[in-house]
């Protein structure tokens, strides 16, 4: 208990020393102490041992093997324990990983992936060909319920063991966007053998070729790695060979963003994930923590408007909301400064992205004359405007899981701009699997869907109309139920065409035709930071969908 | 154990420190803003409780925003204000049925007969093996999240602590002197219930109900807390506190009022239940 | 032990035998009115898209598609056998899961009901025996930890005590440090209760005769709370263990959930996120076998410490 002031403080005051108490500490933990440098510093000799406790955010997947199903929880412990064909560097180009090298044949629908013929899985087995044909056809049974791993193999017909390192992939049509998709934690390889244990075994504890192996999982608290001491197949990018410098590492969930960053000062973790905004401006001005800012590659985060029923299947009503709502202030506010406003379907991060600020601009004017043109002229008794006696109300389910409390703010804001407009915008937070619910059954006009996929391929996923059929799991990606014989034809080339300057001008010509649309507002990109202790060196965010490695990671005093 | 449950916050009701009294008035002064934030928030708030303004989001308190302002701009003191409403309509309107339901189970204890009175204590017993919000969250599962299941959860896990002290009040006063000599003089049973037992066991129900609003409100913020109750952007404590929580490195004052609010509600309603309890036994010793 | 207190010891087991099954009963029935198909929870909710075979498939394995209550006798009949049945979400017995929760939240719940006594008994003397003013600082204190909320303690406690000062981990993984704001968190409100009961107790004690006595041989005021009173005190408090037991379980919940704790509070507030209909029915249970041990012991400890129920116990 804290101390007690003596005579002064008496009865009715001391619920107000309580919470002095808690302003005065809530003021020192903003300013915290000064010392620390920032920076990912990988000074000094790298220590061997030790065991990492890493704190996620994210919520606790289902199951360990991310070909099932296939979100970015998965991904980001599964990077741990499992690794792909190939990876992708700093700059942005595909290397080597499991693959030594690959070649594709003229006509691109047979690729050969020759595989490094000294690599062993945790379990000491050695990878062999007949792994990468497990491993596709387990993500193509739709027993495993795939969804991204599936999707992103739309194109590949079978695989084929050559020999023990040579796998031949044949496809159905040229597939442009191969590499990146297999640079994927979702494609990883996983060992035949431990896929043939059955699913709910494998979702246990895959087995893969990581500098980690999955040791146990206590459910609703932890996932225990420890250092796999058979491992020798780092990406080319890495800064050593042999097995890594950690010991172990202790894979926490503690979904309150507040201990987490709590736990983090303390000294008990050292590295977050899902550090949130103003964690990160208190982070920043601390100078204590170093901070990985890796945006995820794919889709930026985006509103996306269900052109398939009514009201959104009118475009003016659709431009009138896109018109009406105002996140520039809360995009500021709300995240300080830590997220930068994107004006594109897609990620910052991936070099064909195209962006049209115009078509974004705020204008509540223009707003209520495209409504009075679509017909939406009367007004209710609380300013909601009315057409044929239907009210023009908008269903908006926000993941809990999958939305921080900043944009689930800025969601908020987006309700109370919008019924400036006579929008009467209807935030109604999910559970993930109601979330999935509600848009199965089409219980929604506005949602906010993230999608990360290497590569400018993630249009096609979300925007092609083959994507409003779901994958096995259930899922369909194309949520603006976007629906144009164009853009899909636009988005097949740009697929199969293996010319990089004809991809680039035929996704502009695509993203161009889907920001046209009014179908999406885009917001950020995916937000992925990561706060780590001055204790640990040598951890980094890899290039293929921005999930960190601690394979190079050691821990000092 | 009979009625110890309630009576540990309705103990402390003898006048032996003269500062109770201040404590007293200060609780009143305090139950007297409450009642009129809740019926003219307009006159008590300086703004919009709704209104966003990204632009002044998490301004420090300042003279122009006594509370500071939270997330989206809007003023923490006006929906602290406005949340009143919403705050005390949930501890009232869960107290209300949590004592309905006690009554009920009480009357029906106290005149229904051996088997009656057996059934209930039964009852009363395996309630009490839901303790604390246990009751409630199991209402939650079966209704799903929400203000309304909050309430009447909150109402419910209280009502057999409430069955158990009207029980024995209300045989307290039927097997009491002047009930029998009502008896005596022939009047009907029907006349004896409503003219002299209820009025006189049903007198201790507003004290328990000033003292049961507090530990309510706490108990629904709670569920609140937990994203079980009341959703934000209402401007309802728990919800305001557990919206303002992820905040807490820059923001403090979002989690420090609406906490305030409610442990000050909760302390003015238990003064104001013990200075009912003193009051009600002064009367006892003079009449 | 005469055949009197035998048989009211028979009584009070066969009691609480009654309110174990009764909570059992209520649980299952209760449980039956979630709208939407069980069976689809299994597969993971709404949200799973799951095909008709597959929650065929479920429903056989879990009983469903039996008559209500053939399900009921086979629910009671696996109770027996200490069988709790299988989570939806997590698909490992409940027995399991909530036997490896248990500990640690008894554990969290023991220790916080121990330092409530301990801070209750100190605000109780101070308020009935020191001076004035203590004693209405006592009382003050008293009345605001009964009013303290858990969720808004435990973020003061964690920003007085593990950021600003350091002291104690704010993520509770297991080691003695980490129960310290959990417990002070719990009992820090229970204490305000306790004290207000006990500081009844000791008034009535007080007002006796033999304190007066005490008193008039010219024993100190303090002297006479400690040596007359303390067990008066303990009276009510005792008897309150049980109840007090029970709302430090169900405060679990919310504690468990701020300092990132593993135990049953935890688990059951997922699974009522997640309508896991066996684990909460299995928290209920236990909590509901916890509540009615603890009420009987300290029904037979009010026997030994009460004098006034000395007699019949002896």
């Amino acid at each position: 208990m804290p101390a007690l002031p003596s005579r002064a403080a008496r009865r009715a005051l001391l619920p107000l020393a309580a919470s002095a108490v808690l302003l005065l500490a809530a003021c020192s933990a903003a300013t915290g102490d000064a010392t620390g440098t920032t920076g990912t510093a990988a000074s000094g000799t790298p220590v061997s041992g030790g065991t990492l406790v890493y704190a996620s955010g994210d919520a606790e997947p289902d199951c360990l093997d991310p070909h099932v199903g296939g979100n970015y929880p998965q991904a980001l412990i599964a990077g741990q324990y499992l690794e792909s064909l190939v990876s992708i560097d700093d700059n942005g180009r595909i290397i080597p990983w499991l693959a030594d090298s690959w070649e594709m044949a003229e006509d691109g629908l047979t690729w050969e992936f020759t595989l490094r013929d000294d690599v062993r899985f945790s379990d000491g087995t050695p990878l062999t060909a007949a792994d990468v044909k497990a491993t596709v056809e387990h993500v193509q049974d739709p027993a495993t319920g795939s969804s991204t791993g599936y999707l992103a193999l739309g194109k590949v017909a079978g695989v084929e063991a050559v020999s023990d390192t040579v796998a031949r992939f044949t496809m159905t049509a040229p597939d442009s966007a191969l590499l990146e998709s297999l640079s994927q934690p979702w494609l990883a390889i996983e060992s035949a053998a431990g896929i043939a244990r059955g699913l709910d075994e494998n979702c246990q504890a895959p087995i893969g070729t990581g500098p980690f192996a999955v040791d146990g999982w206590v459910k609703q608290d932890h996932v225990a790695l420890v250092r796999n001491d058979n491992y020798s197949s780092p990406p080319a990018d890495a800064a050593h060979e042999g097995p890594a410098y950690l010991e172990a590492i202790d894979w926490r969930f503690l979904p309150d963003s507040a201990s987490r960053y709590a736990a983090l000062q303390a000294g008990q973790v050292q590295v977050i994930d899902n550090a949130q905004p103003d964690t990160l401006a208190a982070a920043a001005s601390a100078g204590t923590f170093t901070e990985i800012d890796a945006p995820r590659p794919g889709a930026s985060n985006r509103l996306e408007l269900n052109s398939g029923q009514a009201p959104f299947d009118d475009a003016l009503v659709r431009e009138a909301f896109i018109r009406a709502v105002d996140v520039n202030d809360g995009i500021d506010s709300l995240f300080f400064g830590t997220a930068e406003r994107s004006y594109s379907a897609l990620s910052s991060v991936e070099p064909l992205g195209y962006s049209d600020e115009s078509l974004f601009g705020t204008d509540l004017k223009k707003a209520n004359a495209l409504l009075d043109e679509a017909g939406w002229s009367e007004k209710d008794a609380n300013g909601i405007r009315v057409k044929d006696g239907q009210r023009l109300s908008l269903a908006f389910p926000v993941s809990t899981n999958q939305s921080i409390p900043a944009e689930q703010s800025l969601f908020e804001q987006v309700q109370a701009t919008a019924a400036e407009a006579g929008f009467e915008v209807v935030i109604t937070p999910l559970d993930l699997s109601s979330w999935y619910g509600a848009l199965f059954t089409n219980d929604y006009d506005v949602v906010s869907a993230p999608y990360t996929k290497v590569g400018p391929d993630v249009l096609r996923i979300l925007y092609h109309s083959d994507s409003i059929t779901p994958a096995p799991s259930g899922y369909f990606a194309n949520l603006a139920q976007l629906s144009d014989p164009e853009l899909d034809s636009l988005l097949a080339q740009a697929a199969s065409s293996l010319d990089a300057d004809e991809r680039q001008t035929l996704y502009t010509a695509a993203q161009k035709r889907i920001l046209g649309s009014f179908t999406v507002l885009p917001l950020y990109d995916q937000q992925n930071h990561f706060l780590l202790s001055p204790t640990l060196h040598g951890a980094r965010a890899i290039g293929t969908v921005s999930t960190p490695s601690f394979y190079d990671a050691w821990l000092s005093e | 154990m009979s009625e110890l449950e309630l009576r540990t916050v309705a103990v402390g009701a003898r006048p032996r420190v003269a500062t109770v009294r201040i404590g007293t008035v200060l609780a009143v002064a305090f139950a007297l803003y409450l009642l009129l934030a809740c019926l003219v928030p307009d006159a008590v708030a300086p703004q919009d409780p709704n209104q966003i303004a990204p632009r002044d989001a998490f301004s420090p308190p300042s003279p122009a925003h006594w509370f500071g302002t939270d997330e989206s701009g809007r003023d923490v003191y006006s929906r602290v204000v406005f949340g009143t409403a919403n705050s005390l309509l949930i501890g009232v309107a869960a107290t209300a049925s949590g004592l309905t339901l006690g009554l009920a189970l009480a009357v029906l204890a106290a005149f229904g007969g051996r088997v009656f009175d057996f059934t209930v204590n039964r009852t009363i017993e395996v309630l009490f093996a839901f303790p604390g919000l246990l009751l409630a969250l199991l209402v939650i599962v079966i209704a799903g999240p929400g203000p309304v299941t909050a309430t009447l959860a909150v109402g419910l896990s209280t009502a057999p602590g409430y069955a158990r002290i009207l029980r024995g009040q209300l045989l307290a006063v039927r097997r009491s002197g002047y009930v029998e000599a009502a008896r005596v003089l022939g009047h009907r049973p029907r006349r004896i219930l409503g003219r002299h037992i209820l009025p006189n066991a049903l007198a201790p129900l507003l004290v328990l109900a000033t003292l049961g609003i507090g530990q309510a409100i706490v108990w629904a913020s709670a569920l609140s807390f937990l994203g079980l109750g009341a959703l934000p952007p209402t401007a309802e404590w728990g919800a305001m506190l557990s919206a303002g929580r992820p905040y807490l490195a820059t923001a403090w004052w979002l989690t420090v009022f609406p906490g305030l609010m409610i442990v000050l509600t909760a302390v003015a309603s238990t003064v104001l239940g013990r200075a009912l309890t003193r009051v009600r036994a002064r009367e006892g010793a003079t009449q | 032990m005469t055949p009197g207190s035998a048989s009211r010891v028979a009584a009070r087991v066969a009691g609480a035998v009654f309110v174990l099954w009764a909570v059992a009963t209520i649980t299952f029935f209760a449980l039956r009115l979630i709208p939407g198909d069980p069976a689809l929870a299994v597969l993971g909710g709404p949200g799973s898209q799951a095909s008709p075979e597959a929650l065929e498939q479920v429903r056989q394995q879990y009983g469903l598609d039996q008559p209500l209550a053939v399900q009921y006798a086979a629910m009671l009949g696996r109770l027996l056998s200490g069988d709790l049945g299988q989570s939806y979400a997590l698909k490992v017995p409940v027995a399991d899961l909530l036997g490896a929760q248990l500990p640690g939240t008894v554990l969290l719940a023991l220790a916080a009901l121990a330092v409530a006594w301990l801070l209750a008994l100190a605000l109780a003397l101070v308020s009935t025996g020191a001076g004035r003013v203590a004693a209405s600082l006592a009382s003050s204190i008293e009345l605001t930890s009964a009013a303290l909320p858990h969720f808004w303690l435990a973020t003061a406690l964690i920003a007085l005590f593990s950021t600003a000062l350091g002291w104690f981990p704010p993520v509770s993984t297991g080691d003695l440090g980490g129960l310290v704001l959990p417990v002070l968190t719990l009992a820090v409100p229970l204490a305000g209760f306790l004290a207000a009961v006990m500081r009844e107790g000791m008034l009535d004690a007080l007002a006796q005769p033999f304190a007066l006595s005490a008193r008039a041989r010219g024993e100190s005021a303090i002297g006479v709370s400690l040596r007359h009173t303390i067990r008066h005190a303990a009276i009510p408090a005792v008897a309150l263990s049980g109840w007090a037991l029970g709302t430090l379980l169900s405060g679990a919940v919310v504690v468990e959930t701020i300092f990132a704790r593993p135990g049953l509070g935890r688990t059951l507030l997922q699974a009522v996120t997640a309508r896991d209909v066996p684990v909460v029915t299995g928290v209920v249970l236990v909590v509901a076998v916890v509540y009615v041990l603890m009420t009987l012991l300290s029904d037979l400890v009010s026997a030994l410490v009460d004098p006034r129920r000395q007699a019949v116990a002896a």
